[in-house]
């Protein structure tokens, strides 16, 4: 994961623009551009083609949800460029709208994650390199209120928790160290919820988060 | 009788021309009595239109009057010229002649004056003119019968005018009173309508000044989150990140003692900013949440997306109401679905909106034990006070037993 990636930052406050230029760059990773707004930020990424662009949802205009149709709209444009939406605030409706037709590298995170500096960095080197992200916020909604409230009460809590953190877009190495458990165990939980909920099993990391968005969100 | 008359017109003064010629049919007598008896019917007939053409009947029954005067010479009795013609016998006044008095009447009861002072002195001409012809060959002495009857004739107009001038003096009382009725119930009208419409003008003053103060609060939450978001939240952020920094660096150095006191500071500082971005987070939604700018049916599916009880959500409205009308049916929605998370008992929910003539209709059902009502103090009298700000209404219908449905009515602008 300590490869250097190519990223583009549009943020249109300035104090987390350059914050999350300064840090990434401490990292070891290449900001080739930082930009204010929806319009900067589709030239950057047809300019730079850069590995990942982490967008802010809000920006001028209209401070709605400028970010989230540039990021829709370079997904389409630039399939190979991930993109890492990331906001305030966190609606289920946006998620469901930006997961819709099972993309790969894409993100939604809470901008709180910055504050867990190397957490972010690992999501932003995931989306990059064509993983998904879905913030545990919005999980644990799509959990809560999910129409699937019988099946999932099937599931004990630990795989309650895995479900979660497959959601959220973890492989089974990263959900093994985050429960510290053994990454055998975690297959077996996996094959056990996948079961459960009648899902069909993948191996394919990114197949799997869609279909338990998917599954939950219906 | 005076009714009837009034109402049948024709019919009263039919009868009324035949009482004359019955009258007038004693005269019809001798050689010329057809003669007479035409005259006499001609003169009765006068009378039939008098109240629809007075004038005009007037008009020709004076003419034949005068006519009776020129050419007609006194009845039997004095020495005639004879001109070897029945025309001239036949030309007696007649009894049927009243016929003129009752016309005299009627031009001065329907009449204006003016006329009717003419028709007058058209008669009072006929009676001299009637003497003048007459009396010479009764001897000139004026105590003959028929200078009397010339005379009764002059007093007769004169009594006939009088009566019908009374009639049209009170006829004309009776509209210029109901004129002034009429001219004070306008002008009353007029100062209701002018209270009225003071009213309505005011009532719309205050509706888009109250409007004004809607929008304007809304507009302030707004601006209140958009500060908090691109202010304190973001800054927040920043410092959570510095410090997040701060603490990798420290946890990675190992250091002794010192630093292990620094990196717990360090810790605590950052946890502290976390919470308060999570907490401001909440505050900044709770004063406007942002989905909100992208519309209602946005806001409500998010709402339902996070409620404990499954909710189903259906939303049909052409026009999108107003910002602060959308955000009264937003935080409507979420204490509605919050009430039934608490109390309901209820397995499922519904929300349903839909546009009615220009109001945003908005039912929230759920399948629980039902009993809601609005209680002083409770989050129903809590809602109904908001939505009654922008003249919403909220309607419950809750049986114990369940199930419920609270209906919020709220115009499309506030």
């Amino acid at each position: 994961m300590s490869a250097q990636l190519r990223i583009v930052i549009a943020e249109d406050a300035a104090i987390m623009r350059d914050g999350l230029t300064q840090t990434l760059s401490r990292r070891g990773h290449d900001v080739v551009a930082a930009v204010a707004d929806a319009a900067s930020l589709r030239q950057a990424v047809d300019t730079h083609l850069p590995d990942v662009a982490i967008i802010d949802v809000r920006m001028p205009p209209t401070h709605t949800d400028e970010g989230l149709r540039a990021a829709r709209s370079i997904h389409a444009d630039h399939p190979e460029v991930g993109v890492l939406v990331f906001s305030q605030y966190i609606e289920t409706q946006s998620a469901t709208e930006l997961f819709a037709g099972a993309p790969a590298g894409v993100g939604y995170l809470l901008k709180d994650r910055v504050a867990d500096v190397s957490d972010f960095i690992e999501a932003i080197s995931r989306v990059a390199h064509g993983g998904t992200v879905l913030d545990p916020e919005v999980v644990r909604q799509l959990l809560r209120a999910s129409r699937q409230a019988g099946s999932l009460a099937t599931l004990t809590p630990r795989e309650r928790e895995v479900l979660s953190l497959i959601a959220q877009g973890r492989s089974n190495t990263a959900i093994a160290d985050a429960l510290v458990i053994s990454p055998r165990v975690v297959e077996k939980h996996v094959a056990s919820i996948f079961a459960k909920l009648g899902l069909a099993p993948s191996d394919n990391d990114n197949r799997r988060v869609i279909a338990a968005i998917k599954y939950l969100g219906s | 009788m005076l009714g009837w008359q009034r109402s049948h017109p024709w019919q009263a003064d039919g009868l009324l021309a035949l009482l004359l010629v019955a009258i007038s049919s004693g005269q019809w007598q001798g050689k010329y009595a057809a003669g007479i008896a035409a005259v006499s019917v001609l003169l009765a007939a006068t009378v039939v239109p008098r109240r629809r053409y007075p004038v005009a009947a007037f008009a020709v029954a004076i003419i034949i009057g005068a006519t009776q005067v020129a050419v007609g010479v006194q009845p039997a009795g004095g020495a005639r010229p004879d001109f070897g013609l029945p025309l001239s016998a036949s030309l007696q006044p007649t009894m049927a002649d009243v016929a003129i008095l009752v016309l005299l009447y009627t031009v001065a009861a329907y009449r204006p004056r003016r006329v009717s002072l003419v028709a007058l002195a058209a008669c009072l001409a006929g009676a001299v003119a009637a003497i003048a012809r007459w009396a010479p060959a009764h001897g000139a002495h004026p105590g003959g019968p028929l200078f009397a009857a010339a005379a009764g004739l002059g007093g007769a107009a004169l009594t006939a005018w009088v009566l019908g001038d009374s009639v049209a003096y009170r006829y004309r009382r009776a509209y210029y009173a109901s004129l002034e009725e009429r001219a004070a119930r306008l002008e009353a009208e007029r100062d209701a309508q002018a209270r009225i419409a003071q009213a309505a003008e005011r009532a719309r003053e205050l509706q888009e000044r109250r409007a004004r103060v809607v929008d304007e609060s809304a507009a302030r939450l707004r601006r209140i989150e958009r500060d908090l978001h691109d202010g304190a939240q973001v800054r927040l952020a920043a410092l959570a990140m510095t410090l997040g920094e701060i603490k990798e660096g420290l946890d990675a150095a190992h250091g002794v003692d010192e630093s292990a006191r620094t990196r717990m500071l360090a810790a605590a500082a950052h946890r502290n900013a976390k919470e308060t971005l999570a907490e401001l987070r909440d505050l900044a939604r709770g004063i406007h949440p942002p989905v909100l700018d992208r519309g209602l049916g946005a806001a409500l599916a998010t709402l339902a997306e996070t409620s404990m009880v499954p909710v189903g959500l259906e939303v049909g409205i052409a026009e999108r109401p107003s910002p602060a009308i959308e955000a009264m049916a937003y935080f409507c929605a979420a204490e509605l679905l919050a009430n039934v998370a608490k109390h309901s008992g209820a397995s499922r929910a519904a929300v349903r909106v839909r546009g009615q003539d220009g109001r945003i209709v908005m039912t929230v059902t759920d399948d629980g034990s039902g009993g809601a009502r609005l209680a002083p103090g409770g989050g129903l009298a809590g809602l109904l006070e908001r939505v009654q700000t922008v003249d919403g209404r909220l309607g419950i219908d809750s049986p114990a037993g369940g199930p419920t449905a609270i209906t919020i009515e709220l115009p499309g602008h506030a």
